[in-house]
């Protein structure tokens, strides 16, 4: 008995979420492609992915492909993937830069849209944001889990053709760009870039599959 | 209560800083592994203790476990580790923060109930995570290369001797049974670990290379503790990860 009403009114909670955040979108697409500030860009990011994570009502698959949505029109792969490669990018044919940006792609919506059910109505906070040397714009923000727990996490965006877009990910102080660059350097270095585009693919083949 | 021995052991870690100071790796960088061979077949050697004895002990804590009770016992924990977090609050002249350490360990140790609940936090006593490898860093002595440590993990000579110091810092009640202390490290490390068990998951389903994910997080992650200790402090030779083009004239 307890329990269904504290449901439902989660549930009459998200619902007013997501209308809030729906709301909270739309002078951002009436500007359409004149584009946000940095921070309001992670301000819509950030409030319509919560509003996904927090609607009781769509399985964890549908959540990961309306959560791949928001993220693949936000987040400049293209660029996130040169600077993950950096000195490397030009030791890949065009073909294979293309299969790679596809392929890490995919690889980060498989390993971080694992965690789509482990919500536990966190919320998060725009902490702060600043420009960086070189036109770059930082917006730091706060995963609230309460007190010591909580999580800081940065974004890098940088604007092309009018569009402020995120470059990368800082986690409590550790770079996504990064973290892969030493990784994928490590790869490079021992098998050519072949041997990391067939670690990326048996990586995404042995991954949970996205089911439409 | 900080056990007499403590202190030659302090002055050890001093010493022994002062010593890396003096030949502190002058091409020093981020990745900088020069034992690579050695460190990864240590990390070969942590990584099968964890998963054949450490995972599923912490696993089966964790089922039996409710979290609440988890998150007591970290922050219990953690509330015993006030005298290293106060002592180089200090040793990196963060008075406020020495204060606020101070603080939270009368709070949580009274109101929280011998720290097993962290009110301090919630009136806005905000913790700070210090450790003597930190205040060497704030200090100016550089990590020098990676080093993985049995059992302890990530390091560099920099932290190891951190740890030493930490170690001289720590509250050692000498009236208790030395089974009995070694019996509550135990148990802080294994419900530590239970805390951990998503991440870690993550963390190797996220990486290619799992070797070079720890060990790039971990220096990252360090740089962060230390440079939030010390508003502009920045490597020398840091690498500017976002221009690439610039880095593409060899």
């Amino acid at each position: 008995m307890k329990k269904t009403s504290t449901t439902s009114k989660k549930s009459w909670w998200s619902k007013l979420l997501v209308l809030f955040c729906l709301w909270a979108c739309m002078p951002g697409a009436a500007l359409g492609a004149g584009g946000d500030a940095p921070r309001a860009v992670i301000e819509r990011t950030s409030s319509a992915v919560l509003a996904v994570l927090a609607d009781k009502s769509s399985s964890a698959d549908e959540k990961r492909r309306k959560i791949q949505d928001i993220v693949y029109v936000e987040v400049d792969f293209e660029t996130l993937s040169r600077l993950v490669l950096a000195q490397n990018w030009k030791r890949l044919s065009p073909e294979q830069q293309k299969e790679f940006v596809e392929q890490f792609r995919q690889h980060l919506a498989l390993t971080y849209g694992r965690n789509v059910d482990n919500y536990h109505n966190e919320k998060v906070s725009i902490v702060g944001d600043r420009e960086e040397k070189g036109g770059d714009w930082t917006v730091q923000s706060k995963i609230l889990r309460g007190g010591a727990d909580d999580i800081s996490l940065d974004y890098r965006l940088r604007q092309k053709d009018g569009q402020w877009r995120i470059i990368d990910f800082i986690i409590e102080g550790v770079s996504l760009v990064s973290n892969f660059r030493s990784q994928f350097q490590e790869i490079i270095a021992n098998g050519g870039p072949e041997h990391l585009l067939e670690l990326l693919r048996q990586k995404n083949a042995t991954g949970e599959p996205l089911k439409s | 209560m900080i056990r007499a021995r403590g202190v030659f052991s302090f002055l050890a870690a001093v010493m022994g800083s002062a010593l890396l100071m003096s030949c502190a790796a002058e091409n020093f960088r981020p990745d900088y592994d020069p034992l690579e061979p050695m460190n990864r077949k240590i990390f070969w050697f942590n990584d099968k203790v964890d998963t054949y004895v450490l995972e599923p002990v912490a696993t089966g804590w964790d089922w039996v476990m409710p979290h609440v009770v988890q998150r007591s016992i970290s922050n219990f924990f953690t509330n015993l580790r006030f005298p290293i977090n106060t002592i180089n609050d200090l040793l990196q002249g963060k008075l406020k923060h020495s204060a606020v350490d101070v603080g939270r360990f009368a709070v949580n140790t009274t109101v929280g109930v011998l720290g097993f609940f962290d009110p301090a936090t919630g009136w806005g006593l905000e913790a700070h995570q210090e450790d003597f490898g930190q205040t060497l860093g704030v200090w100016g002595v550089p990590p020098g290369a990676y080093l993985v440590l049995p059992i302890v993990g990530p390091s560099n000579p920099r932290d190891a001797v951190g740890l030493a110091g930490d170690y001289a810092m720590s509250i050692t009640p000498f009236f208790v049974n030395q089974f009995i202390l070694l019996g509550t490290r135990v148990v802080d490390v294994i419900n530590t670990r239970s805390l951990l068990l998503q991440p870690v998951r993550d963390a190797k389903a996220a990486s290619l290379d799992y070797y070079t994910f720890v060990r790039n997080a971990y220096f990252q992650r360090r740089k962060a503790l230390i440079s939030d200790a010390n508003e502009g402090f920045k490597p020398s030779n840091e690498e500017d990860i976002y221009h690439v083009e610039e880095e593409l004239v060899e």
